[in-house]
């Protein structure tokens, strides 16, 4: 689970204050939603929560692991899914899925290869560079990395974008089949009608506060 | 063993990579060749002059070639935010540092041996009992140029004016293997008897085992937040 | 809230700056003035007594600017930063000075302008070192990387001078046989007060220079939190967090 308390972010040595106090959790088996408008935040907090930042004040936990003093537990606890893809251009779907697994200390068979790119339909773009993939097509090996690395906790950054139908599908079949064993996973998002079927709890983040709201309100009226 | 695994496969991603596109390589070689071509009409050179400048010129054409690389080393890592994935995994970032100065050692010293031969038909050379000396010379060196230009790779990747901070960066701090690399490059084409230049390769072999440490243990500092 | 290491160089600067112009000014006298000319080298000679502080307070502030960076490493304060950042620009005033006063003796001395001499070269190279240092700081954008990025540098460049100076002295028995030296001339107990006066004058200059450096750093620091604090007042509202659905 992921277990936040008075977080705050300042970029360059405490600076322009992005957010303070943030405090919240989410639970082992529960899909959080953030939203918020443009700016407010969100991917900065996934970022600090990934480990990428060091915030200025307050701390985090990922399963009961700081996140400041323990940080390579958490790394290898956490799987963060973010706008950049973390592909290699020059490799194919095979090769960045074992490189990628290959940093996590995991040696993935052929079988389980070939099981995650079935699922996630890359199909016929499965022997070409990823440089020839496009935005959704990269945002599905995405998936199938996940699904093979399988963490406990998942931090999504606007998971739906550049997906088609069959892929918006494909993501939240995803989310639920991990949320059913146990993951906890903490998603931003625009998009409230995908977000509403899998979430469990809601957040907004605005001006650097955070308000709850149910998954009712959320599908039936904007929510800022 | 995780460690080991990490460093053969970021090698192996490097490889494989420049293998697909023959980017970084092709540039390297051209430009060797270039600097080869603008020093043979800078110098007209008699066979005597010749023996004396060869090894400046060759290293000064393999220090900046290796630039290069070393340069592209990280720069190719800023595709797709592989840097950012790079800085979360919880791979051992000395092994991800190794795997990259591997990569790198490799590209150079493929390039300086498909350049020496250029050198010895333009400049008249005559190296054949001295190339196991040679090579070893070679590698010693570029590997001093890799350890510390890996890792300065990796801290200018992410500034402005990034490509000349590289250079400016790593050659005040290469001239000891400058220093080295030319001595001992001249002594064997000379065909000079080791003991007269022998310090230098144990120089070289100094400067390669405090600087890979330090830059192992630096480069954490430089990928980690 | 002002940090403690700056409340203590506001304590002592005054005292700092007092004493290194008091060594000055008797060092300058007894150097340029009392101390007797050499027998080889005649009046030039005098300039030794600058050339020498300079060079010796140039490594003390590469020294500071070593440990300063070791520090910073392990405590992360952004003050320790900000007195590294003053260490090498310092660092590298007295080590162009030195150069600059070494050119200067050598060319009457021995009619030429630059000596290929290990310590000229390693003090050369120390130069561009820490231009390099500097530049880096120039653009690096996010301030916390930068004090990260330079406090590596300055270790690594810290390592490699004495490599630096080891393969020039090869380099330079192979192939200026001359005695071409820094060294040439012979210590007296006349000679060596003024030199020890001066040393110490320099060295307090430097002292002071950095305490006041490090203040405009700091200060500068302050300025930019502040200018961020500010615009950040306009990102994070006080007065409620304006909930959606108007609770």
């Amino acid at each position: 689970m992921i277990a936040i308390r008075g977080l705050a972010l300042g970029k360059s040595h405490g600076h322009y204050r992005v957010f303070q106090d943030l405090s919240f959790e989410v639970a082992a088996g529960e899909c959080y939603a953030l939203f918020g408008p443009n700016g407010a935040g969100k991917t900065t907090l996934l970022r600090v929560l990934a480990t990428l930042y060091r915030p200025s004040n307050g701390r985090f936990e990922i399963m009961g692991h700081d996140g400041v003093a323990e940080k390579d537990v958490v790394r290898a606890a956490l799987l963060l899914l973010a706008h950049g893809s973390y592909l290699y251009d020059e490799l194919d779907a095979e090769e960045n899925l074992r490189f990628a697994l290959a940093l996590r200390g995991l040696a993935p068979t052929d079988r389980q290869i070939k099981l995650v790119l079935d699922r996630t339909a890359i199909g016929a773009f499965a022997d070409l560079k990823v440089r020839f993939y496009s935005a959704g097509m990269k945002k599905r090996l995405a998936i199938a990395k996940a699904m093979l690395i399988r963490p406990q906790v998942l931090l999504m950054d606007e998971p739906y974008t550049s997906l088609d139908e069959a892929g918006m599908r494909l993501m939240n079949q995803y989310i639920r089949d991990i949320v059913k064993e146990g993951a906890a996973v903490l998603m931003t998002t625009h998009d409230r009608l995908r977000s509403a079927e899998v979430a469990q709890r809601v957040g907004v983040l605005d001006k650097g506060r955070l308000s709850h709201i149910t998954v009712d309100e959320l599908a039936s009226h904007a929510v800022f | 063993m995780p460690f080991f695994r990490v460093i053969r496969w970021v090698a192996w991603k490097d490889l494989v990579s420049e293998i697909r596109s023959r980017e970084t390589i092709s540039s390297m070689f051209f430009f060797a060749l270039i600097v080869i071509l603008v020093f043979s009409f800078s110098f007209s050179m008699d066979q005597e002059a010749a023996r004396e400048l060869i090894a400046g010129i060759i290293w000064v054409a393999f220090a900046f070639t290796g630039i290069i690389g070393l340069g592209k080393s990280f720069a190719a890592e800023l595709q797709n935010d592989c840097l950012e994935h790079l800085q979360i995994s919880p791979a051992p970032k000395g092994a991800v540092y190794l795997g990259k100065l591997a990569a790198n050692l490799l590209f150079m010293l493929v390039v300086e041996v498909i350049l020496f031969p250029m050198f010895v038909i333009f400049f008249n050379l005559d190296v054949v009992e001295e190339l196991p000396l040679l090579l070893l010379i070679f590698a010693l060196a570029t590997l001093g140029l890799s350890t510390v230009g890996t890792l300065f790779s990796a801290m200018t990747v992410h500034i402005r004016a990034r490509e000349v901070m590289l250079p400016i960066l790593l050659l005040p701090l290469a001239v000891p293997v400058m220093i080295a690399a030319v001595e001992a490059t001249r002594g064997a084409l000379n065909g000079l008897p080791l003991s007269l230049y022998g310090n230098w390769l144990q120089l070289l072999a100094v400067f390669d085992v405090v600087f890979t440490v330090l830059s192992f243990w630096a480069f954490e500092w430089i990928i980690d937040s | 809230m002002i940090s403690a290491m700056i409340k203590w160089m506001q304590r002592y600067e005054g005292w700092v700056g007092g004493g290194a112009a008091a060594c000055l000014i008797v060092g300058l006298y007894l150097g340029l003035v009392a101390s007797p000319p050499d027998y080889y080298q005649g009046e030039v000679v005098r300039i030794m007594y600058v050339h020498v502080p300079l060079a010796q307070t140039a490594m003390l502030a590469y020294s500071v600017l070593f440990g300063g960076s070791l520090w910073y490493l392990w405590k992360r304060d952004p003050v320790v930063d900000n007195m590294c950042h003053a260490a090498a620009g310092l660092s590298a005033f007295f080590t162009a000075g030195a150069l600059i006063t070494g050119s200067i003796w050598a060319k009457p001395t021995w009619n030429t302008w630059w000596t290929w001499d290990a310590r000229l070269v390693s003090f050369a190279v120390m130069f561009l070192i820490l231009a390099g240092y500097l530049m880096l700081r120039t653009f690096v954008d996010d301030p916390e990387r930068e004090a990260r990025y330079a406090a590596v540098l300055a270790i690594i460049g810290f390592a490699d001078l004495p490599i630096v100076h080891f393969s020039v002295e090869w380099w330079r028995t192979l192939h200026q046989p001359l005695s071409i030296s820094m060294r040439g001339v012979s210590m007296s107990g006349e000679i060596l007060r003024p030199l020890i006066i001066m040393g110490i004058g320099f060295s307090a200059i430097f002292a002071y220079m950095l305490m006041v450096r490090t203040q405009m750093l700091y200060l500068r620091r302050l300025l930019i939190a502040k200018k961020g604090r500010l615009l950040s007042q306009a990102h994070l509202s006080t007065a409620g967090s304006g909930s959606p659905s108007g609770t």
